[in-house]
Formats: structure tokens, sequence, C-alpha cells
């Protein structure tokens, strides 16, 4: 079985829907211990995602539409958000195979690149209350899970919504709320949340496919 | 609550913002797409060239310190979130005279993965590019653990500083070692009374009731320091100065510069007064105050509080500090 552009194509404008139907739920926890406008960043970068994927010519690869998403995020600005989004995709893009369709190996070999690269520049380990705590048991999960596309997906949405709400449990060692400490417990990550609804909505995207 | 904010629309706050700054100071910047906002000065510089980032929302830093005798470019993002890496490579092309770029960051996440992001470009490309990082906010860790401490205002006089250095003709490498020996010659430590809002979502960055103050709230609020019923100017400076001489460190007979920067909503009569309290209370440590910045140049929307910066000072930094500018919001 095989991962097709065009499936790959309707998870992400998936991922990206219900990364914006979240806004408000995403810049109401950033409020807490952040600045309040995790909601706006990220409603801007999925946007962007989509109109990238949108516009897709029809000559292109998996490799192409990850790169293109890559660079249509770097030119938006959202703060910290924005170098993390684009290096994740950067990440996917260096992963992903100049084809147009990929096998289910090399699916999940594009998800494991996608998160070494951005741990190469976030440092940021499970635990730590980033969005790597989503990121890492999604491809972690994806990566383990037998049976087809389907299966990989859902199980890599729900270890990245469990490892979201975990979040709520640490004290924030990354980025503007470390400064808060013991004060962020029993408030999740916004970026993890996001990263959480970015992967439900892969599995939503798919199953919209189909 | 309703926000009480002459806005028009919440997704363009930054570029009706710098659509004005380039109507009200269109004599000394340019804003060119990517929000760079770009010092007239630059088209005939035969010399080190000076480029920040950073987000908007603290007018007038960033962009109101380009100019003359201070920033090439500042690359403005949105409010309170750093540019994209792009526009920030975009910048240093566009500042690169032939005898290279200073890259200057404040330490916030967001301001570094860019920064951190655009240098791998600049390498790539081959430009001859250092990044110093300002980071002296002393609230939140110890100057061992200098990564974790923030940028805050302390930033703006180096500018000053940097850029009449390679308006001598220093060589980047002069200049950036010379902006290092600066960054690591200074600290802040900033106080808020009532916290600000944020103007695109109406979302409060705090509440610190009706009695409190407090101490080390970095830039947006982020807390980290001591939450305390509100004191006396005398009393608040007696606290934050005492911190910062120690960090510095300060001893008797050195000569000292300081900034009182009002975040926003705290009365220029107030800021005087604490300035005044600043330099009583260094006077009595045997510590001369030599130059001076009192006003508002980093804020933070409407929040109430204030950044005390304090920096050893040389003749070096004098001399340099002694020369013209003609910036938007600095003028010597």
């Amino acid at each position: 079985m095989t991962v097709t552009l065009r499936q790959m194509k309707q998870m992400l404008l998936g991922g990206a829907d219900c990364v914006i139907s979240a806004r408000d739920e995403l810049t109401d926890i950033d409020s807490r211990f952040g600045d309040a406008d995790h909601g706006i960043t990220m409603e801007k970068i999925m946007t962007a995602l989509k109109n990238a994927v949108r516009s897709f010519g029809e000559d292109g690869t998996i490799k192409d539409l990850m790169s293109g998403i890559s660079m249509a995020v770097m030119t938006i600005n959202g703060g910290s958000a924005v170098p993390l989004w684009t290096t994740l995709f950067d990440g996917l893009a260096e992963g992903a195979p100049d084809r147009i369709e990929m096998s289910e190996e090399e699916f999940r070999s594009m998800f494991r690149s996608g998160y070494e690269t951005l741990f190469e520049i976030s440092r940021a380990k499970k635990g730590d209350k980033t969005m790597m705590d989503a990121l890492e048991p999604a491809v972690d999960a994806l990566c383990a899970a037998a049976g087809g596309l389907a299966d990989m997906i859902k199980a890599s949405a729900g270890a990245a919504e469990a490892g979201a709400r975990e979040t709520a449990n640490f004290a924030a060692r990354f980025g503007r709320a470390k400064n808060y400490g013991e004060r962020s417990i029993g408030t999740p990550d916004a970026g993890a949340m996001s990263m959480g609804y970015f992967f439900q909505g892969l599995a939503e995207g798919l199953d919209r496919d189909q | 609550m309703k926000m009480k904010k002459f806005l028009n629309d919440p997704n363009t706050l930054t570029a009706e913002m710098l659509e004005g700054l380039a109507l009200a100071h269109g004599n000394i910047v340019d804003v060119l797409p990517g929000n760079l906002v770009v010092s007239k000065a630059l088209k005939d510089a035969d010399r080190v060239t000076i480029v920040t980032l950073g987000g908007t929302g603290h007018e007038p830093a960033l962009s109101g310190f380009v100019g003359d005798g201070m920033l090439d470019i500042a690359v403005a993002g949105d409010v309170f979130a750093a540019p994209n890496p792009q526009s920030c490579f975009e910048a240093i092309k566009l500042a690169d005279k032939g005898k290279g770029v200073l890259f200057l960051v404040l330490n916030h996440a967001g301001d570094m993965l860019t920064g951190n992001m655009t240098m791998k470009m600049c390498k790539q490309a081959g430009l001859n590019v250092r990044k110093v990082v300002t980071q002296e906010d002393i609230s939140n860790a110890p100057r061992s653990n200098a990564d974790d401490r923030r940028g805050l205002a302390g930033a703006v006089p180096l500018y000053h500083i940097a850029a009449a250095a390679a308006k001598e003709g220093r060589s980047l490498d002069e200049v950036a070692d010379l902006s290092q020996r600066y960054a690591d010659s200074m600290a802040t430590i900033a106080v808020a009374v009532r916290c600000a809002t944020h103007p695109a979502s109406g979302a409060s960055f705090g509440d610190l009731g009706d009695e409190d103050m407090e101490i080390g709230m970095g830039q947006h609020g982020e807390g980290g320091g001591g939450r305390q019923p509100m004191k006396t100017a005398r009393e608040t400076i007696a606290i934050m100065a005492n911190a910062l001489v120690k960090d510095i460190p300060l001893q008797k007979g050195d000569r000292a510069f300081v900034m009182v920067n009002g975040s926003g909503a705290t009365t220029l009569m107030e800021q005087l007064i604490l300035y005044k309290d600043c330099v009583r209370y260094l006077e009595s440590l045997g510590i001369e105050v030599v130059a001076n910045m009192v006003g508002e140049i980093l804020t933070v929307q409407e929040q109430a509080g204030f950044q005390l910066n304090i920096a050893k000072w040389n003749d070096e930094f004098l001399r340099f500090w002694n020369t013209p500018a003609r910036t938007i919001a600095f003028n010597k």
C-alpha cells in the first residue's frame, strides 16, 4: 500500500483546519503564561500552509510539497512558532521522496526526519512542556503502529493528543513560560496543544478523503 | 472587558503602525516590504552596518532607533513576535556594504530561533555577519547562566556605541567585540505595577491587583520576580539598583550609565523622580553617573512600570556615546 500526494494534501488541509478551529482556545491557553497570541499565530501559519497546498502545481512531488509549505511558513511574522514550523516542514521535505507517492515505510521515515530536524534546533525533550511533547509520541506511535495508513495516522493522533494534555502536569522549561516554572503546572502548553490538533486533523483529513 | 485602544483592525496593527512611521519620519527612514525599516543613511554608508530584529508593540523600540548613528535596518515582526528569517536575511543582504554586518539580537525565544536560522542562511550565502546577543535581565538567572537572561532595553545605548565605532572605520570584528564587551558590562531589571493587554487579542498579561508590584517582570510580563506591596520610588530604586550593582558588579570609583525606561503608562514625572533617586543612590556608593537615558524607550503597550538599566562605562564607551545621532527617537 502506498501513500499518495493527493492523500498527503488532504491530510495537511485537515490538520490546518483542525488547528484553525481551535484558535480561540489556543490563544486563551497562551494568555496564562505566554503573550496571548498563539491561536492568532497558528491561524496565520496554517492559512499559509493551506494556500501552499491549494496552489501546489500539478507536476510537483511530495518533497516539493513539503518544501513549498516550509517556504510559505518562513515568510510569516509569528514569533517562535514560525521558525519551528518552518524547520519541521524542512525536515519533512528532507525525509520525503522526490515522487508523487511513497511507501508506508517512507511515510514513517519522513515524519522521523521532521521530528529529528526540529529537535536539532529546539533541543526540547519530552517533559519540557513544548510542542515536542506532542510531536515525539505522535511520531513514535506512527512508526510503531501496525496496519495501514489510516491506523498509523489514528495512532499518532491519539498519542499527540495525550502528549499535549499531559503537558499540564509539567513545569515549563523553554520559551517565555519557563520564567513561571512551577506556576505553569495545571495549564497545558499551547504549542503542544496546537501540535496535538494538527495530528488530529491529519486523521480527519484522511477520513474526508476516503 | 472591552479594550479601550484606538485601533482599526487587529490583523493590520503592525502594517498600519509602519505606514504611520514612514509618513511621520520619511526624512529619516524608508519602510520596505518585509517590514524592513531602513535608515536613509544606509545609502552612502561605507562601513560596518547594523541590523536588528524584533516584535512590534514596543514603540519607539526597535524601529525608532533606526537612523544616522544607530541602526541601519530594524526588521519588524508582528506584535510581540519575531519577524521571519527570510526578511532578516534580506535585510542583512541589503545592509551589507562590503565591510560586514553586525546583527544584534535580544535574547527571547522567538528572536533567537529566527536569529539562528538567519545566520545559517547568511553562512550559506557567504555573507560576512557577526551576531551579538544582549541578555541582561538579572531577574531569572545568574550571570553564569546568561543564556536564560532575557534581552531588555539595555540594547538601545549599544546601538549608538556600535554605530559610532563603525563610523570611525572599525572592522566588523572590532565592532562586534566592542558590542559584546558592552553587552557584558550591563544589567537590567524591570518592575510592573499594572499589566498591559495584547492589542490584537485584548487578552491581559496578568493582574497585579490594586496594591502590588512585581519586580522582575521581564518585557512582556513573563514573571519570574518578586511580587510585593507597592513601595515608594526611593525604596523601589534601592531594591533594584542594589541588585544591578551587585550583578555587574560596580564599585566605589566606577562610572555608570543609567537608563530609566518607562514601560508605557508610567509618567515622565515618575521617571524623573526615579532617575534622581538612582543617581543619588549610586552617589551614596561612590559611583558616578556619566550618561543616561530617561524616557519611553522600549515600552509594552500600556504597562505601568519601568526598566532600570545600569552599565559600567569606560572612556571608550563614553567617547563613542558623545558622537552625533539622528534617529526617530534618539538625537544627540
